[in-house]
């Protein structure tokens, strides 16, 4: 007996650190009670049913390493022998590699199949054959396309604030889009609320237009009121927030001056930033000044294939001051919308070499719903009037980025943030509206399969990145 | 209640009710035939379970009713004619578990509800007694989306475990006055997240169900020694008609026994007593252990339903097509899967035959799908997949009589034929 008493005390049954995890059945779900221990231990288990692994392990670690540990536990020093004598230990593991996919980057002027290696949340190598022994999760893309984090420079995601705004991650990540501008939701007095509230909650990177309007949108009243237009606030509130504001927004202005574009232009002055305008013309007030007098060059009309703004002539010939626009930098966003994506204007233009230069959304609860204005839908209604694959991956990418001046967004680049969208590029026959809901019928469409962001997979519809329920062992909730 | 042999809930009494009114619906269809539509749903393979209907048949639509189900409807009569040769058409789905208000995790209804062919979302618990007011001012009367409620028996609604532990708040007859003050809204009541001992959250709410006369429906927590067991709680404290969520979890009733993989008797024993099962799949309520198993056994939910929310929506996707398409991949026949999406949670919550059938007079919400084949994968909640070779998509869906969803632009016409169009219903 004595004996026996200082044995025990020589080795603790339960020492402290293996005791954390330990989750004993009897605590779990409505366990009945009727085993102990030793009899589950010994009981015909279904092997892949229920069981944490703490459940499993509970039966080890009450004593000292069974022989099968013991015989793990030298197994996994063999292979980090193994590993640290290899002369390819100079080489890192990968967290995960995008294999063999077809990379369109447009900044680095990639076209082709390329692996992509991410380590925690960057980009660490872009080429041929990267190993795969190397890489913890391997993810075969031969199938798909691969590009930069998709980015939309029009979105209402202040899912707080007005009725018409959407949650950003539901909306954002399914469509591959991993940076979102939200355009002009919130003003200098609501902003910091709702970088509480949503920006800091959201997977994904969530950047903002300020309105020029210190409630934001808030009704027609709130956004014609001059008076609510406080330049000064607007442009402190940039500068106090320069890693997620990125411009001014003006939009929904009726009367009949400048005074809100002027504001919105003087505020963007102060704070080094660009406007972004929806405009509605008015006797006095029109198109054509303001894309060639009023906004700056780097400042960006949005809805520029909508209705309100005469961009064609009666002949659908694109006028004269929209190349001379182009010209002098003013840069024209799509902003599809409920009301601001028409085929009747975008076709003819198009055709005449007029492409936008960013491609956007507008996307709110109602112009998600007929006309479809998701990012990936967009894009596929660009696809199938005529524009190159290449073209609309450039015009959600690098394009956007440039203009909303974050340079290391939408791309690949090796050191980057790894937030990368994978698209399938589908063949078929396939229906789109516009806001009007007049339809184009299209051969080809563009879905988003995975997105990565900050180097997590938040989205897999084909459970690329996955293993088989059958095949996954003891399984856990523990992800 | 019993179940027949594709799944419906049915009522004994059903024949002699539809004795009577068949008199009644030969008189419309008549009057039915000088109306023009308002829209033609032409050639679709129509299953409506409860009517038992399950073939190809025409769909009109004036104003906000189906005015006749029948096959060859002339099309000249319709202002809007959706061809849907080669697709399914079926009751606009009930979600008889979503998270629309309340809850930290609560998704808007109509972007993710109407273009998934749901029609009918019933909110589960976000709400309380005290909180229903605002719920109703801000989500139930803007969505498009048919939003109806079960009221959290705790007052505040479903704010985290210090407030949805607080036996306190939870007070049965205020919850039932509530219920009847609303009983357009209100469906029944929902327990939820209980994680002290014993069974008082339960009870008051089965109290209030009965002052109320409204079903309860169940959502446990995982619980740690609270001497709560599966077996009581479904043979003894829940009543006929109430309904369990999330039945294929672990952790909430212990369905499939964890030694042998068999599904427990006392689960048999309880849908013989009329307690309802409802999926309720979520962010940790679908798990294919389970599932497979149960399934196999001849163990299915009585109904269908996503728990939507914030984090089962990246699941992707995990609304109503994607739950029916996952238990037809473990063999469960389309037809059965829409009973248990339609008929069956519209008897559970008394809203049938109101809704979840597509019979003449009544409100026109429909889902148009198209039953895709090929490799799929389908993710459980533990992040882990099946491949499976079927997929239902919706294509368009119908509320009260208009078009609100239509992914493959059936409905409309196209832009270099339609002239100089404003916005087109």
């Amino acid at each position: 007996m004595k004996i026996r008493a200082s044995r025990v005390q020589n080795t603790p049954l339960v020492t402290p650190r293996q005791s954390q995890p330990i989750v004993p059945p009897w605590t779990r779900g409505d366990y009945r009670g009727v085993t102990t221990m030793e009899t589950s231990a010994h009981l015909p288990l279904t092997p892949s049913l229920f069981k944490e692994e703490g459940h499993l392990r509970s039966n080890q670690t009450y004593g000292r390493c069974n022989s099968r540990q013991i015989a793990r536990r030298a197994s996994h020093l063999l292979a980090l022998l193994l590993f640290l004598a290899s002369p390819s230990s100079a080489q890192q593991i990968y967290d995960m590699l995008l294999k063999n996919g077809h990379v369109i980057d447009p900044k680095n002027q990639r076209n082709g199949r390329y692996d992509i290696a991410v380590i925690g949340n960057k980009i660490i190598r872009v080429g041929e054959n990267l190993p795969s022994s190397k890489a913890k999760l391997v993810v075969d893309l031969s199938q798909y396309y691969v590009t930069p984090g998709l980015i939309d420079i029009h979105t209402h995601f202040d899912e707080q604030g007005a009725q018409l705004n959407l949650n950003p991650d539901h909306n954002a990540l399914q469509s591959g889009v991993t940076t979102a501008v939200d355009a002009g939701s919130s003003g200098w007095k609501n902003f910091e609320q709702f970088q509480k509230q949503v920006i800091n909650e959201s997977r994904t990177r969530l950047l903002a237009f300020l309105n020029i309007v210190g409630a934001g949108m808030y009704g027609e009243k709130v956004e014609n009121d001059v008076q609510e237009m406080d330049v000064d606030a607007a442009a402190r509130m940039v500068k106090k927030y320069p890693q997620t504001i990125v411009g001014i927004k003006t939009a929904h202005f009726q009367p009949a001056t400048w005074e809100a574009v002027d504001r919105a232009v003087k505020a963007a002055e102060l704070s080094n930033s660009v406007v972004m305008v929806d405009f509605h013309p008015k006797p006095g007030r029109g198109y054509s000044e303001l894309i060639l007098k009023y906004m700056r060059p780097g400042d960006i009309h949005t809805h520029f294939y909508g209705r309100l703004t005469p961009q064609l002539d009666a002949q659908k010939k694109v006028q004269p001051y929209m190349l001379e626009a182009r010209k002098r930098g003013v840069l024209f966003d799509v902003g599809h919308g409920s009301g601001s994506f028409w085929f009747r204007i975008a076709v003819p233009a198009i055709e005449q070499g007029f492409l936008p230069d960013t491609i956007s959304t507008d996307i709110h609860k109602d112009s998600i719903m007929l006309p479809r204005a998701n990012m990936i839908t967009t894009m596929s209604k660009f696809l199938n009037i005529g524009m190159t694959l290449e073209q609309v991956i450039e015009r959600s990418t690098i394009n956007p980025a440039k203009a909303i001046r974050r340079p290391e967004l939408g791309n690949l680049s090796e050191g980057g943030v790894a937030d990368i969208a994978v698209l399938e590029l589908q063949k078929g026959q396939f229906a789109f509206l516009d806001s009007g809901h007049g339809k184009l019928i299209g051969d080809k469409r563009l879905r988003c399969v995975l997105t990565v962001r900050n180097g997590k997979v938040v989205w897999d519809t084909e459970g690329l990145s996955l293993t088989e329920w059958s095949n996954a062992g003891p399984y856990s909730n523990f992800k | 209640m019993r179940i027949n042999s594709i799944g419906v809930l049915v009522r004994r009494r059903s024949t002699r009710r539809i004795a009577f009114t068949l008199p009644f619906m030969i008189l419309m269809t008549r009057l039915a035939v000088a109306q023009s539509y308002d829209i033609l749903l032409q050639g679709g393979h129509v299953i409506d379970p409860a009517n038992g209907i399950d073939r190809v048949m025409d769909i009109a639509i004036s104003g906000d009713r189906i005015t006749r189900v029948a096959p060859g409807l002339p099309a000249e009569q319709a202002k809007k004619v959706l061809n849907v040769k080669g697709l399914y058409v079926t009751p606009g789905l009930i979600d008889l578990h979503a998270h629309v208000y309340g809850y930290s995790g609560s998704v808007f209804p109509d972007d993710t509800a109407l273009l998934a062919g749901t029609t009918t979302v019933v909110d589960a618990g976000g709400a309380g007694w005290r909180s229903f007011d605002d719920f109703k001012k801000k989500i139930i009367d803007v969505s498009k989306t048919r939003v109806l409620v079960f009221l959290n028996i705790v007052g505040r609604g479903m704010l985290g475990s210090e407030v949805e532990d607080n036996v306190e708040d939870m007070d049965s007859a205020k919850t039932a006055a509530k219920i009847k003050e609303n009983p357009n809204q209100i469906v029944g009541i929902k327990v939820a997240h209980f994680g002290l001992p014993g069974w008082t959250a339960l009870e008051r709410a089965v109290e209030a169900g009965r002052l109320s006369n409204t079903p309860v429906i169940v959502d446990d927590k995982i619980f740690t020694n609270s001497g709560r067991t599966s077996r009581e709680k479904l043979l003894r404290v829940m009543r006929p008609g109430d309904l369990h969520t999330h039945v294929y979890n672990d952790r909430q009733l212990e369905v499939v026994d964890r030694f042998t993989g068999k599904v427990q008797p006392y689960m048999f024993e309880a849908r013989k007593r009329g307690v309802l099962f409802d999926l309720g799949h979520g962010g940790g309520s679908f798990l294919w252990p389970v599932a497979v198993r149960a399934m196999k056994q001849g163990f299915l939910p009585d109904t269908i339903s996503t728990d939507l929310h914030s984090s089962s929506i990246m699941i992707p996707q995990s609304d109503m097509a994607n739950c029916i398409s996952k238990l037809m991949n473990l063999d469960m026949k389309l037809q059965d899967a829409v009973a248990r999406s339609t008929v069956n949670p519209a008897r559970a919550i008394k809203r049938f035959p109101e809704l979840g059938t597509l019979g003449e007079g009544k409100v026109a919400d429909i889902a148009v799908f198209d039953l895709k084949t090929g490799v799929f994968a389908f993710k459980d909640a533990w992040s882990k997949k099946l491949l499976g070779t079927q997929k239902l998509e919706c294509v368009a869906t119908i509320r009260n009589g208009r078009l609100v969803a239509d992914l493959n632009g059936l409905g409309f016409p196209r832009w270099n034929t339609a002239g100089e169009y404003e916005v087109i219903p």
